[in-house]
């Protein structure tokens, strides 16, 4: 399987919120990119965080475990962070092992915006 | 689907990424059951963690070490067996606590089981096989879960069902 395309994790700020926006698949080889994504804007102090998922990404248990270690991570710097997830089948899991109460979750980065 | 082949299997190596092969196959298969588009995604993600913990904690990532996966297929239903050749799961596993995970109390990982629990109707952990240990899971079509338009198996089950 080493043809399948690595996942990024690119930065956009906009106002003072920055986004995460995470091209590809949230497992754990993804992991290292998007934490380290993530440790750059914390230790710019940024507060307002958003991480976007794509519509097709497939996110396994491994991955759920890097969001938490964000949101570990974002707490202790003080963070707000709200989750775009497009897909309602990984919006459910995001509900099942409980999330919902740590992280808003949105449906598009439009609506993760308003308000923030 | 009388007098036809009902089981299809696969044998994949222990290695990240091939999990998918088996998503995509019961995917394809739920959808021929009739299952709408969240159950097959539901069916998907159940059937990924059940591999990846064989390849893990069964094989650990021994790559010329195969998981088996069997999908039997039946009018209004999907059995999906994963077989490892491991010793099987601990008969007391942690419930995952979010709450404490962001604590530290837990380590951020150990989802899979509660997903394959949460997310099928029925499931066997540790279940002996010939081929070796077996987590089974059952996915039952209810008349809530048919495809709009469903295929003919659908419509069938919909029907004994009233």
């Amino acid at each position: 399987m080493e043809t399948r395309a690595k996942t990024r994790a690119q930065v956009r700020t906009l106002g003072g919120v920055a986004v995460i926006e995470v091209d590809g698949d949230l497992t754990p080889e993804a992991r290292e990119e998007v934490e380290a994504a993530h440790r750059r804007i914390t230790t710019a102090g940024v507060r307002k965080v958003i991480i976007s998922f794509r519509p097709d990404a497939y996110i396994n248990s491994g991955g759920i475990a890097i969001i938490i270690n964000i949101a570990i991570a974002g707490t202790r710097a003080g963070q707000t962070i709200r989750l775009v997830q497009p897909s309602e089948h990984f919006q459910k899991i995001f509900t099942m092992v409980g999330l919902r109460q740590y992280v808003e979750i949105f449906s598009s980065e439009a609506d993760a915006l308003a308000g923030f | 689907m009388e007098d036809e082949v009902r089981t299809i299997r696969l044998q994949l190596p222990s290695r990240l990424g091939y999990e998918r092969v088996a998503m995509d196959a019961a995917g394809a298969a739920a959808k021929l059951v009739g299952f709408h588009r969240g159950r097959v995604e539901d069916l998907r993600t159940a059937v990924a963690e059940a591999c990846v913990n064989a390849m893990e904690h069964a094989h650990r990532f021994n790559a010329a070490m195969t998981v088996v996966v069997a999908l039997t297929i039946e009018d209004d239903s999907l059995q999906i067996d994963v077989v490892d050749q491991g010793e099987g799961m601990p008969e007391v596993v942690e419930t995952p606590d979010l709450a404490r995970k962001l604590a530290g109390e837990q380590e951020a990982r150990g989802w899979g089981m509660f997903l394959i629990k949460s997310l099928m109707d029925e499931v066997r952990f540790n279940v002996r096989s010939e081929l070796g240990n077996v987590t089974r899971m059952i996915i039952r079509l209810e008349p809530e879960d048919i495809a709009p338009g469903g295929a003919t198996a659908a419509s069938r089950a919909a029907a004994s069902l009233g």
